[in-house]
Parts: C-alpha cells; sequence; structure tokens
C-alpha cells in the first residue's frame, strides 16, 4: 500500500469528519475543526509509543552498565538522556495537532514499558509520562494547536524538562544534592536538544517519506503547498 | 525476557494469575505512590523483604526467574545509591577524592535503592502473572478505559512484538546494502574473504551511531505505515465507531477483595510500625521542602 498518493481511500473517512457516509464538499477545510482523537489517530500513537518505548528500552540494556560504572555522575548523566525519553511527546503533537495527545501518547509508552516490557520504574511511570506528556504539550496548547515552528518545539523542550525536574526533586530529592545546578543544566540542554529540536526533526523527516499523509501533518502541508501554487 | 514473551504471563496456574488484572494494577500503583514519600530505608526495606517471598509464593514464580529479573532494578537501584551516597551534605562518614559519603546520604540511598527493588518486585509480580490483552479488557470494563484506546494499545502490542524481528531484518538489510571497502557487501563473499572457513556464520551488523540511527528512522517509518494498515483494519470492522459489547468480560471475584484487603493492610500496618518506632520519614529528610 502506498501512502504517498493523495487517494481519496483516506481522505472520505477522515479522522476530521468520524461520520463516514457523508460525502464532504471540501476534503480539507482550512481551519480543521476540533475533534475528539480518533482511533486512526490513536494507532498512530501506540505505534509511536512503541517505537520509541522498543528504543528507549534497548538503550536502557546497555546503559544500566554504563551508569554504574560512572558512579555517582551515571544517575546525573541520566539527566543528558531524558529529553530522548520525552521526545515522543511534541512529535505526536506535532503529527496529529489535537489536544491531549502528547499526554495520551507519553501514557501508552508508559504502559508499554510497564506492562509489556517490565520497566525497573514501575507503574510509577505511568505517573512520570502523564507529567512529561503535560509539560511537553503545553507549548503546543499555549498556541492552541496552530504553531509549528522551531520557537514552539524549543519552548516544548524547556516546558518538558523544567516538569520533568521539578517531578525529580519530589521521587529522588534532587534539591539536596551536591551537583544540583549541573543537573538542572544538563535536563534543560537535553529537553532542548533531545526533545524540543529533536522532535521537528523526526517529525519533517518522516513527513517526506510519506507516511504521515493521511495525518493532520499531511493535511496542513498539502493546504499549504495549495496556498502556495 | 526473551523477545517473544513480551506482555505473556508465566505458563502456570497460580493465585496472582487469577486476579483481576486492573485490581492488581491498582495496587502496584497505589503502593508504589505511597512508597514514594518515604525517604527512611527501614520501611521501605519491611515491605521488601515482605513482598519477595509473596510474590513469588502466590504467584508461583520460580526463584531462578525472579533473581535474573532482578538485575535491572539492582543495577539502577545501585546507581541511585551512589549518587544520593556521594552527593548529599551532612555529618561525613567517609572521604573519598573530592566527594564524600554523608550520614543522611547514606540513608536516603539506601532507601530510594530499596524502594527500586520494592517497586520492581511488586511490578515483576504483575507482570509475570497479567495477560496484556486481558488487562486492556479488564481496564475497559472496570475502569471506563474507551474501547479505541484499548484497541490501539492492543494494536501497539501487536506491533511491538515483531519490532525486534524487524529490527535485525532492517539492519540486516542495511549491512546487505552496504559498500565492501566499508565492511559491507554479501555475507557469503565477505566471510569468504576474512574467515574461510565459516560460511554459515552470520557477519556481524554495523554498531556505529549513524548505523544505528538509519535503522532507527526506517523501523519507525515501517511501524508508522504497518500501524496504518491497522487501524484501517479495525475501522473497517467497526470499531471506534460506537458502544461496543465486551467478549469474554473480565469479572471482578471476592479473591480480588481479599488480595486488596491483604496488600493494603499490610504496607498500613508497616508504616505504623515505623512510624511508632520513630524511624518513618518522609519529604523532610532531604532537608529542601521542609
Amino acid at each position: 500500500m502506498s501512502a504517498r498518493t493523495d487517494g481519496p481511500r483516506r481522505d472520505s473517512p477522515s479522522p476530521d469528519h468520524p461520520s463516514q457516509d457523508t460525502p464532504r464538499p471540501d476534503p480539507e477545510p482550512a481551519a480543521p475543526r476540533r475533534t475528539p482523537i480518533t482511533l486512526h489517530d490513536l494507532v498512530l500513537l501506540a505505534a509511536l509509543a512503541v517505537v520509541f518505548g522498543f528504543l528507549y528500552w534497548a538503550l536502557v540494556q546497555l546503559w544500566g552498565w554504563l551508569q554504574v560504572a560512572m558512579g555517582p555522575f551515571g544517575d546525573l548523566a541520566q539527566n543528558a538522556l531524558a529529553g530522548g525519553w520525552m521526545v515522543v511527546a511534541p512529535l505526536a503533537v506535532y503529527i496529529v495537532r489535537k489536544p491531549g495527545v502528547g499526554i495520551v501518547v507519553e501514557i501508552i509508552a508508559a504502559i508499554v514499558e510497564v506492562v509489556f516490557l517490565a520497566s525497573p520504574v514501575g507503574p510509577m511511570l505511568l505517573l512520570v509520562g502523564l507529567i512529561q506528556g503535560a509539560g511537553a504539550e503545553l507549548p503546543f496548547a499555549l498556541t492552541r494547536y496552530r504553531r509549528y515552528g522551531w520557537g514552539v518545539f524549543l519552548a516544548s523542550g524547556i516546558s518538558a524538562a523544567l516538569f520533568n525536574l521539578v517531578l525529580g526533586m519530589v521521587r529522588f530529592g534532587w534539591a539536596g544534592q551536591d551537583f544540583f545546578a549541573l543537573r538542572v543544566g544538563l535536563q534543560f540542554a537535553s529537553g532542548i536538544l533531545l526533545c524540543g529540536l529533536l522532535a521537528k526533526l523526526i517529525g519533517d523527516a518522516l513527513l517526506r517519506t510519506g507516511v504521515l499523509d493521511n495525518y493532520a501533518i499531511g493535511r496542513a502541508q498539502r493546504i499549504a503547498a495549495r496556498a502556495a501554487g | 525476557m526473551s523477545a517473544t514473551a513480551f506482555g505473556r504471563p508465566l505458563d502456570v496456574d497460580s493465585a496472582l494469575h487469577r486476579r483481576d488484572p486492573a485490581v492488581k494494577l491498582a495496587l502496584v500503583l497505589v503502593i508504589s505512590a505511597v512508597v514514594t514519600g518515604v525517604f527512611d530505608p527501614w520501611t521501605p526495606t519491611i515491605l521488601y523483604l515482605l513482598a519477595v517471598p509473596a510474590v513469588v509464593l502466590a504467584g508461583r514464580i520460580p526463584l531462578g526467574t525472579m533473581a535474573r529479573a532482578h538485575l535491572p532494578f539492582a543495577l539502577f537501584g545501585l546507581s541511585l545509591f551512589t549518587v544520593n551516597a556521594l552527593t548529599r551534605p551532612g555529618p561525613v562518614v567517609w572521604v573519598l577524592g573530592p566527594l564524600d559519603v554523608s550520614v543522611p546520604g547514606l540513608e536516603i540511598g539506601i532507601s530510594l535503592a530499596v524502594r527500586t527493588l520494592l517497586i520492581g518486585t511488586l511490578s515483576l509480580g504483575f507482570v509475570l502473572t497479567t495477560d496484556g490483552a486481558r488487562l486492556m479488557t479488564s481496564l475497559h470494563q472496570h475502569v471506563r478505559l474507551s474501547g479505541a484506546f484499548a484497541y490501539a494499545v492492543l494494536a501497539g502490542y501487536r506491533l511491538l512484538e515483531q519490532l525486534p524481528q524487524q529490527w535485525q531484518t532492517i539492519r540486516q538489510a542495511q549491512a546487505m546494502r552496504r559498500p565492501r571497502s566499508s565492511g559491507g557487501g554479501s555475507p557469503r563473499h565477505r566471510s569468504r574473504r576474512v574467515r574461510p572457513r565459516r560460511t554459515e556464520r552470520p557477519m556481524p551488523l554495523p554498531r556505529s551511531p549513524r548505523a544505528l540511527a538509519r535503522a532507527s528512522f526506517t523501523l519507525l517509518v515501517t511501524t508508522l505505515r504497518r500501524g496504518e494498515r491497522m487501524s484501517i483494519a479495525l475501522e473497517t470492522r467497526g470499531l471506534g465507531a460506537g458502544r461496543r459489547t465486551i467478549h469474554d468480560p473480565a469479572r471482578l471475584t471476592p479473591g480480588d477483595a481479599v488480595l486488596s484487603a491483604v496488600a493494603l493492610a499490610t504496607v498500613t500496618a508497616v508504616l505504623l510500625a515505623t512510624w511508632r518506632c520513630g524511624l518513618l520519614a518522609g519529604w523532610g529528610a532531604l532537608g529542601v521542602f521542609g
């Protein structure tokens, strides 16, 4: 199946109009109406969550030993990677462009990690996912899910890092440790690079493959292309 | 854990296997949340010493499986212990170069490390006795989780099961297409050239960060494609279109109530005991919030 074609197959039962049998005069309205997240979106979110969960899990298998070998800095270095764990949230918002998507994808990722991969963090990961997802999604919500420039992704990375930092202070008491300033620095650098900016890079690369043509990001691109000429 | 065992319970019947998945998940969540507020070494240690035999016996989990599954938790816990022992202010017991080991650091470090083991043990007891698909049915019924969400997670689970195989295929295909000069090319030619006697041995896959990133991106694209095919298949069967009836509903039994009562009563008793002995410490032990 080629997802690259702009055929009418996916455009008629589009997530924008779940009533599948009503024909639409304009298949791609300029301002898409807010609709709940559809099954089509949810399966995409699950696929995203699963791939990132799997890659993260594979990374952790190697990472565990390295972390112990690095002694006290192993735990600090985890902050440097924290952004990568959250990248799926801004990426999902970028693709689906509906409220709550960032939180939902993080929760699915957490369910996959906990229930199917037996993560060492345990079911607390559900709460972690909720908070990280909310942090990453906040800047997009402030633009009412309309702007997807580099600045919004930058803000998303910063906001995700901030939420994660507060969570770590509550869970592990980071604020009472000696290298707290270093931790904060690593966390924000990681949030900006590995979460915010990387999400846009991955999203744009995926868009070029054509695999996202039937989602909000693909529709927005077609509308923009049509407007340009 | 082998790749095919994702989300499948141990193939035995036990008291824990028969409990409702949503009840088990809720218990693990509640207990994890409660111990997250505890920062003394005693409370999590007592709970851990109670949890291991309880989970092993009630879930009929082989000791070897339990021990092997402990490894990732132990590493994670060890790392938490080191960082806390070395980076917390307080009375110093031991100086180690530029770092020093403090008493509160040791206590909080042990607490966090044992907490990791405790939560890990509970998670293992849950994962090793629970079928992923039954969990989603149970959540759909008892927590009013939307059917579309439950099916999306199950679709994700199906994708996950195939991921290790996909990952291997993609990496082999990419290794095959690499130029001969950089160590790629046909495995038969390559092995004849380098190791003439081991013609059947698979060639080593490229492990450079660049190669892994390329393979990861390909994995992402192919999985999204397969996911979209799945969602079209689900939609054509009318999923996500309205209310549904449930096949083989998950029923709550008196056993679920007994399990919940026993687990929560034990945690409460241990918390009360350590509190009465003056051992219980909360966030105040960190010296930042209070």
